[in-house]
């Protein structure tokens, strides 16, 4: 029964192994890894430029790593080299197929503007996993009820609110049905007062039990909310794990220094 | 006001010709626009040398001596090819062909610079949210930055509309019956140069002005949802 049950053991949900990332001679990355199992709620955390931002990209291979693995529910995603050297995605119908699986959020939300906040949530369902239209806009409708956008269905973006344009971001990653939501700054670029509104969507997203990497400088979001912390300091883990202890007693005198300094202002 | 004749007609059908070679080269201009763009902006080095050749050589050349070596040059060389592979052809251009595709091209290349201004003025994030979403490159192009390009690429077309309309008058010497041949027609009979070529000037100035009215309604519906209510 023990090994039956260790066969169908459901491979985790994400796995970045040793990922380094360079721009040009700048080091951003020297060998980050991470695992997410089902249900995990990762909080990343660190200065800016400690490279957290730009790990979450490398995830979905919006820079493409240098070195390192990824794997997304235990595919791994293939690399060659190309004529130069360079690393690059061995197949670009692969890292398409995946990056569906993967629901993104941005800092500045990149809602399409010529689209409506419906349009914006149908528009992938539609025209990358072809769903049917009338499959797609029953979803988007009960999603936009979540983030609590049903009534701005209609609205282009430029006349919505900073925190109504990142629900609705939120919205248009999960109308895709992702395994993984990534989170890279969500509420960065919003008014103190729209934070609020944005991270009780992403706290009743954590409570359903969705998979969720959160690079974020919420500290108390990753308090509460987050499974697993993760502090990055100079493209290295500086320290991680389960919120209680990290910021209980941090064994790390630069998580101490980081969160002293955050904390206060 | 002015006495014409009873040529009066002959200008208009010269002004339904000139609009017609000016609407046909827009539209061949706007389809080499966004090829050139497309080629400046690949990734393929080949296809970058391609669209940099043509709009070097095209900006480089007068647009008179374009259109005579389009109308009288092309057939020629077409040919002499047929000649060397046997063939005893004639190949005769009509100046409408000959006008319409050497001005296409022409502000094609004009037209390039607009469109890859506008590809570039699509905000970057927008393209990694559709790459995020898993939409192919071919994909992400076709509806997140085509729609978009509009918007940014139109006050550069109206205006390479407004350059391209006046330079229609060039075809006339290859004996396209357009409104400035017409007018000079008109003129040789009646001896009233002064008429016939003010007259001709308000219609061109007519078109100008229509243009700009039309413009800024397309700009306004282009811009919808984008600018705060």
């Amino acid at each position: 029964m023990a090994l039956a049950a260790e066969a169908v053991a459901r491979n985790p949900a994400l796995v970045a192994r040793d990922i380094h990332k360079a721009f040009g001679s700048v080091e951003v990355l020297k060998g980050v890894s991470l695992t997410a199992q089902e249900g995990d709620v990762i909080a990343m955390l660190g200065a800016s430029g400690s490279g957290k931002s730009t790990f979450l990209r490398c995830i979905n291979l919006l820079e493409i790593p240098n070195s390192g693995e990824v794997l997304v529910g235990g595919e791994l995603i293939a690399m060659t080299k190309n004529r130069r050297g360079e690393t690059v995605p061995a197949d670009s119908k692969q890292v398409d197929r995946i990056r569906s699986r993967l629901g993104m959020v941005f800092q500045s939300f990149n809602l399409w503007s010529h689209m409506t906040v419906l349009q914006n949530v149908i528009e992938a369902p539609i025209h990358v996993l072809k769903k049917s239209r009338a499959e797609v806009l029953e979803v988007a409708h009960a999603t936009l009820e979540k983030v609590g956008l049903a009534d701005r269905a209609d609205y282009y973006p430029a006349h919505l609110s900073g925190g109504q344009q990142q629900r609705a971001a939120i919205a248009r990653a999960l109308a895709m049905e992702p395994d993984v939501m990534l989170f890279d700054e969500p509420t960065s670029a919003l008014d103190p007062e729209l934070v609020g509104e944005v991270l009780r969507v992403m706290r009743q997203l954590a409570d359903e039990g969705r998979t969720m990497i959160v690079v974020t400088h919420e500290i108390g979001f990753a308090r509460e909310v987050s499974s697993d912390v993760i502090f990055l300091h100079e493209g290295r883990i500086e320290v991680q794990g389960p919120p209680d202890a990290m910021f209980g007693n941090p064994d790390s005198e630069r998580f101490r220094q980081f969160l002293a300094s955050n904390l206060t202002t | 006001m002015f006495d014409l004749k009873g040529y009066g007609w002959m200008l208009w059908e010269g002004l339904a010709m000139t609009l017609t070679v000016g609407a046909c080269a827009l539209l061949l201009a706007v389809v080499m626009g966004l090829l050139g763009a497309w080629g400046k902006l690949a990734r393929n080095p080949a296809a970058r040398l391609a669209a940099s050749t043509y709009t070097t050589v095209i900006r480089g050349i007068p647009e008179l001596l374009l259109l005579l070596i389009v109308f009288y040059g092309t057939p020629t060389l077409l040919q002499k090819l047929a000649e060397t592979m046997g063939h005893d052809i004639r190949v005769d251009f009509n100046a409408f062909t000959a006008g319409v595709m050497t001005l296409g091209f022409i502000y094609g290349a004009f037209a390039t610079e607009v469109f890859r201004g506008a590809f570039l003025a699509v905000p970057r994030g927008q393209v990694e949210a559709a790459y995020a979403c898993g939409m192919s490159r071919a994909l992400a192009f076709r509806r997140v930055m085509l729609p978009q390009i509009w918007r940014f690429a139109l006050p550069g077309l109206g205006n390479v509309w407004m350059v391209l309309i006046k330079a229609t008058a060039l075809v006339s010497v290859i004996q396209l019956d357009d409104l400035m041949r017409k007018s000079f027609i008109a003129m040789g009979v009646t001896k009233l140069p002064f008429d016939f070529f003010f007259v001709a000037a308000m219609m061109y100035l007519g078109i100008t002005a229509v243009s700009m009215i039309g413009q800024q309604q397309i700009e306004r519906w282009a811009n919808r949802g984008v600018q705060r209510a």
